[in-house]
């Protein structure tokens, strides 16, 4: 419970600010190895990667973050590495890999390459580099129901050992996978990327010295853990509960599938409890226990760690997580896994929905969470060839805050800086004609603020190609907080003989042909609204309509109050009566 | 032929360059027939600019009448854009396509912030209008655009009283008819209207990055244009009569006329001139690769010279990546790190010490400018360890307090961690320079390249002050200080040339690319860049012209820019355009496929005016040993590599010699800048008055 204070720190503080920079420098230098070097876009375009040094046994020393949830997997698979290996296994020169979606607590596309560093001949700490390769082998496009159907699975391996590759493993990599050049080029970017880290982390203590760097590594965790337990100690202490749900498993549609968590504060100590998460599910939607635990991590993160700390094992130390096996968030060999990315985001906005009654100014109503991609495949009619092309990821509404309204149109809580794709570029590339692509009045939630608005793709399709989205969240609705209204929920529509067809039961539409002239529309979700709609200032409803990000329907319905479409001039009395009438009932 | 006897005034010979700042405009002045250099710096003047152009020009010693040319960089645009007070303006966009200024990329950058930010469009969501027209990806029409709609939307934004307009339609890089239909409609209607399309700033796709761009010029416009009129009616009764050369982002210059419809070139032409200013020094020396690095009162900026070529990049993003708003044209490629001398340094809540990303700026300033500042920052630490002089600091015009940056260092820091005022000084100056070095490095890393063999050319007001520190961290043995680093964007200017960048995004396999077409291209390109120059009433000695393609292997998103010597497309050679490609590819990301098949992603052009730059004229010769006028006194300053304080001898820049040589500890002062060189540091003045410093070992 105690750490210690300022005046016992290890080293100097100047030489633990420099080594602070130092060790970030290392990770942002692995980072824009990898990127530089990557084959494939998924690494360099939705940066989805992650690498970071750690000590030697195992902690977090500095993360060079491309996707938000990997803020876990790593450290959980170095450790297992350095578990199933021994130390006194390890020699210079080796380096570890496996994919192993049990221990990544993600798909079998995460490759995690490890080499442990060695200084003066003793084993000091860990680079490590996880990104995603495009293609593992496995079924393509489909449903699945186990992990085998999914690729080819890596168990712990050395990929080298003192130096010399393990060829025989390069071979079977080689031949499971459909574009092997590309999966070996990303593997040699990776092994760029750990190797740049152990140079600049072995140059780094031969400058500052091998105490002077291990102990202000210590410092700097110290120094996270006091942020941290700081912000925890000023969110009062109780026993905080929520529930939301997801809208089914992909294959038994429409069975809903319950979310629930608990978050007990005590003093400077939080603990989060994923217990009463449902159990695993039969589609491709299960994680492993380390995503269950980032998902606890990353709602942590937000809201007990200020943002300008950097992410270490210090920052962690004042939660405790309590994840059972076999939740749909640690999920057992051989539950399917493919899509891991979309249920635990649901469970970071719940934990953020649980917390609302304790520290209402901290957190954020609920967005729509989800990635929305469009993938599609076909013979492009343009060149013959076959194509494999998305659309996306859309970005939506985000949650509106006590004191803010909610960002519209921005990438949900799985991806940080990933970027969509222009449509210039989509329809240069894909048999493809996007009709629209624009914000969706009303879908953000109403409130005294309100959530952001979610926009929209409408795509016809040049050729016959066949589409598939995987999208979640429906039919739980971003929710409001407070009194705040729900925004609206994801959608996903297929044009047909340019007839709509509106009545989908969800939003997963899995390998649907579609002939030229057909086509799809998605919708991402608005947030969810913050405070009763009633109290948003008469100005800033107006201010809305004006915008046309609200209806003057809307206004009227939902806010109270009363605008003339035409002129925007604001009926004063028959708001001021509407506006009664709806806090007395509320 | 004109009479030589008739009444026409002697030609003149003078180029001088102003670069206004925030805080003072600079003035630099070359004169063509003796390579006489003349620096001037003055407080710039905002009410009246031209003014403090007028002192600085006085205080240069140079006089209008004798100057043929006038080039100027500005930040009217920028500042317009960030200040957000610009003109009233509205966006016209293809029908479903208006929210794409709003949505952006999507990305979020500031992962684990739930307060996080998005760009803040300049032009809000009521006066983004859509027409009806729609082009392919392929240039076909699909909806033919209607007069009469246009005109109609025109009528409603006289009735909204707007005063700009921005034109983005979607593939207008393919066929601009319609966005340039849609303006001449607007423009003969409203010519008071200052109206933008998005083809004339940028031919390359990506629809956000192409609005914001246009959207940008539109909304400073109105702004940029009559702050030239302004310039050039105040620089006529001056008694000038030559050419105003406007500097661009890129650091090329163009005339004020071109600069009143495009004004977005002109965002960062300060930032640029002084990497232009290196890269002139670069040729001069015979120096192919440096790192250009200015470090001012907030931010250090470096920028590359690979090769002898100034880096540039297609696109920047302009007020902080978070809320960015991109602008997608080309941009002398400048990183920059929020450390200066102005950075605060302070012990937080845990206990540990940081510097900046907080900075006092100029007012209050450092505790040491008296101006009420009471934390310590980067230039406290510098006086209190001896290396500013309390009563030398810009040429003793302005007295610094010893005293007060003292306390702040004790109190603030000191006292907290147990420290010493000296120690903790020299602590807040180690970790700014590792943070500077490491930023410095990725910028290198980037691209491929090892920062360690690289010159450092450092300028700046502080940049002297920490130049070899942070090349001891990165490896560099060669550390340059120009001369007047204090004015050094304004010197830059004056070695500039006329430049036009085109760019056209035409997608298409190598291996197919009909050549002649591309050809065709590029020399549709040029030909506007030669008409453009050809308009220019400077005098220039030769066109050059610079082809490039952004070329990916098919499959691939991200395009590398590569170089492509001209002969090369006339010869239709795919192979050697494939190599190229691949070797590019190899540089920047460390590996090629030779075996793949690649794709042309833009076609790219430079279109330079080669202005005539007669040498500058070199200072005079001495010997190794430096003059007695130079050395100026000494005093107290700390060095960590001599265990504390030590006697230091001081020079003054201005009394040295070509061949002298001065070996650290020393510090060598001038007007707006003192170098340090530590113990170990050897210096000697080239024939061209710059300090050419071999960096020691590190400790």
């Amino acid at each position: 419970m105690t750490s210690r204070s300022v005046t016992e720190a290890r080293v100097d503080p100047v030489v633990t600010e420099i080594i602070r920079n130092g060790v970030i420098a290392v990770t942002e230098e692995m980072k824009i190895n990898l990127m530089r070097t990557a084959y494939n876009v998924i690494i360099y375009e939705a940066l989805d990667f992650t690498v970071g040094l750690f000590t030697a046994d195992g902690r977090t020393v500095s993360i060079g973050l491309g996707l938000p949830m990997f803020i876990r997997g790593m450290a959980e698979t170095v450790k297992a590495k350095l578990k199933h290996f021994g130390a006194e296994n390890l020699r210079p020169g080796d380096v570890l890999i496996t994919n192993d979606a049990y221990t990544t607590g993600s798909h079998l596309n995460h490759i995690t390459i490890t080499q442990p560093v060695f200084h003066d001949g003793a084993l000091i700490g860990f680079t490590c580099c996880m990104a995603h390769w495009t293609d593992i082998g496995g079924t393509l496009g489909t449903m699945t129901t186990d992990i085998y159907s999914e690729g080819l699975q890596i168990p712990f391996l050395k990929l080298y050992r003192e130096g010399h590759v393990n060829q025989d493993l390069i071979d079977i990599i080689r031949i499971n996978v459909r574009i092997p050049d590309r999966a070996i080029g990303d593997l040699r970017a990776q092994l760029t990327a750990v190797r740049s880290g152990e140079k600049r982390f072995v140059e780094l203590l031969n400058r500052y010295g091998r105490d002077n760097v291990l102990g202000a590594i210590e410092d700097i965790m110290d120094h996270s853990e006091r942020a941290a337990r700081a912000h925890t100690r000023s969110i009062p202490d109780g026993t905080y509960e929520a529930e939301s749900f997801m809208d089914d498993d992909g294959i038994d549609i429409g069975k809903r599938i319950p979310i629930k968590v608990r978050v007990v504060v005590k003093d400077d100590q939080m603990t989060i409890d994923l217990s009463d998460v449902s159990k695993q599910v039969r589609g491709f939607y299960n994680s492993g226990l380390t995503t269950g635990i980032a998902c606890c991590q990353v709602a942590y993160k937000c809201i007990a760690s200020p943002t300008d700390y950097p992410i270490n094992d210090g920052s962690f130390r004042a939660l405790e997580t309590i994840v059972p096996e076999g939740r749909v968030i640690s999920a057992l060999r051989p539950a399917p896994m493919r899509w891991w990315m979309t249920f635990p985001m649901t469970i970071i906005d719940t934990v953020f929905k649980a917390l609302t009654p304790a520290i209402p100014a901290r957190v954020i109503a609920g967005h729509h969470a989800d990635l929305l991609m469009g993938v599609m495949n076909g013979i492009d009619p343009r060149s013959g060839r076959f194509f494999i092309g998305a659309l996306g990821p859309c970005g939506g509404g985000w949650g509106a805050k006590r004191d803010e309204d909610g960002i519209s149109a921005t990438i949900c809580m799985n991806d940080g800086d990933t970027h969509n794709s222009p449509v210039e570029m989509m329809e240069t590339k894909y048999p493809i004609v996007i009709e629209r692509h624009a914000l969706v009045p009303d879908s953000g939630g109403a409130g005294r603020r309100r959530g952001g608005l979610g926009l929209e793709y409408v795509v016809r399709s040049s050729g016959n190609i066949n589409v598939s989205t995987q999208v979640e969240r429906v039919h739980c609705e971003p929710w409001g907080l407070e009194g705040g209204l729900s925004g609206r929920g994801n959608r996903v529509e297929l044009i047909r003989d340019d007839q709509r067809v509106t009545d989908l039961p969800n939003a997963k539409v899995l390998m649907t042909r579609l002939k030229a002239g057909d086509g799809y529309v998605m919708r991402s979700g608005g947030g969810g609204g913050f405070g009763h709609p009633a109290e948003r200032p008469t100005a800033d409803v107006r201010h809305d309509v004006v915008q046309g990000y609200v209806s003057a329907a809307a206004a009227r319905d939902l806010y109270g109050v009363v605008i003339d479409p035409a002129t925007f001039v604001v009926d004063e009395a028959a708001t001021e009566k509407m506006r009664d009438a709806m806090e007395k009932s509320a | 032929m004109l009479d030589p006897s008739s009444t026409k005034k002697k030609s003149p010979t003078m180029r001088i360059a102003a670069d206004i700042g925030g805080t003072f405009t600079d003035v630099a002045a070359f004169d063509e027939t003796t390579g006489k250099l003349l620096l001037g710096k003055t407080l710039t003047t905002p009410a009246r600019l031209v003014d403090g152009i007028v002192e600085g020009v006085q205080k240069a010693g140079a006089d209008f009448a004798d100057a043929g040319v006038f080039l100027h960089g500005s930040t009217v645009a920028i500042n317009t854009l960030l200040e957000r007070t610009g003109a009233r303006a509205a966006l016209v966009t293809t029908e479903g396509f208006r929210d794409v200024y709003e949505i952006g990329r999507v990305n979020r950058p500031d992962a684990y912030n739930l307060f996080f930010k998005k760009h803040d469009p300049l032009i809000e969501r009521a006066l983004r209008f859509e027409v009806k027209e729609r082009v392919l990806a392929d240039g076909t029409v699909r909806i033919p655009l209607e007069d009469d709609d246009v005109l109609r939307l025109g009528a409603e934004l006289k009735r909204l009283e707007i005063d700009a307009v921005a034109i983005m339609f979607l593939h207008c890089y393919r066929n601009p008819e319609h966005e340039a239909r849609a303006k001449r409609l607007l423009e003969q209607r409203y010519p008071d209207m200052f109206v933008s399309a998005s083809h004339e700033l940028s031919q390359e796709y990506r629809e956000f990055e192409r609005c914001s761009t246009v959207v940008a010029n539109a909304y400073i416009g109105p702004r940029v244009r009559s702050y030239l009129s302004e310039m050039e009616e105040q620089l006529t009764a001056c008694g000038f009569e030559g050419s105003l050369l406007i500097v661009q982002s890129t650091g090329g210059l163009y005339e004020a006329d071109q600069a009143r419809s495009h004004c977005v070139r002109m965002l960062e032409s300060g930032p640029a001139a002084g990497v232009i200013g290196t890269r002139t020094l670069c040729h001069q020396l015979g120096i192919e690769n440096a790192i250009a690095f200015d470090m001012g009162g907030t931010t250090a900026k470096a920028g590359v010279i690979y090769k002898g070529e100034a880096l540039t990049t297609g696109a920047a993003l302009i007020g902080g990546y978070e809320r960015a708003l991109p602008i997608q044209i080309a941009m002398m490629d400048i990183f920059e790190v929020s450390a200066g001398g102005g950075s605060i340094a302070r012990v937080d809540e845990t206990g540990a010490l940081r510097v900046g990303p907080q900075s006092a700026g100029a007012d209050p300033g450092p505790a040491c400018y008296g101006l009420g500042g009471t934390e310590p920052t980067v230039t406290d630490a510098n006086l209190a360890l001896g290396r500013l002089g309390a009563d030398r600091f810009l040429g003793g015009e302005m007295k610094l307090d010893q005293g007060a940056a003292e306390t702040a260092l004790r109190t603030r820091i000191g006292q907290p961690l147990n420290k010493t005022m000296i120690d903790a000084a020299h602590g807040i100056l180690q970790i700014a320079v590792t943070a500077m070095s490491y930023a410095v490095k990725g910028v290198s890393t980037e691209r491929g390249l090892d920062a360690g063999d690289f010159v450092l050319f450092a300028y700046g007001g502080a940049g002297p002050l920490h130049a070899t520190a942070v090349a001891r961290e990165l490896g560099i043995r060669n550390v340059i200080i120009p001369r007047a680093p204090g004015v050094f964007s304004s010197f830059g200017m004056l070695f500039s040339d006329l430049r036009y960048d085109f760019v056209r995004t035409r997608l298409m396999r190598l291996d197919t690319a009909p050549l002649e077409d591309i050809t065709g291209v590029y020399a549709t390109m040029e030909n506007e860049g030669r008409a453009a120059i050809a308009q220019t009433s400077a005098k220039q000695a030769e066109v050059e012209i610079r082809r490039a393609a952004d070329m990916r292997y098919v499959g691939q998103e991200h395009a590398v820019t590569v170089d492509i010597p001209l002969e090369v497309f006339e010869r239709g050679d795919r192979a050697v355009i494939k190599r190229l490609f691949d070797d590019t590819h190899d540089l920047r990301y460390g590996t090629c496929a030779p075996e793949e098949p690649a794709e042309i992603v833009s076609l790219r052009s430079t279109v330079s005016g080669i202005m005539v730059k007669p040498p500058i004229e070199g200072v005079t010769a001495g010997t190794a040993e430096t003059p007695a006028s130079a050395f100026s006194g000494s005093r107290k300053v700390f060095f960590a590599e001599a265990g504390g304080m030590i006697d230091t001898p001081t020079y003054a820049r201005a009394e040295l010699l070509a061949g002298n040589r001065i070996a650290g500890p020393a510090l060598i002062e001038e007007h707006a800048s003192t170098t340090v060189l530590v113990p170990g540091d050897a210096l000697q003045v080239d024939h061209l008055g710059n300090l050419r410093i071999t960096v020691g070992d590190r400790k």
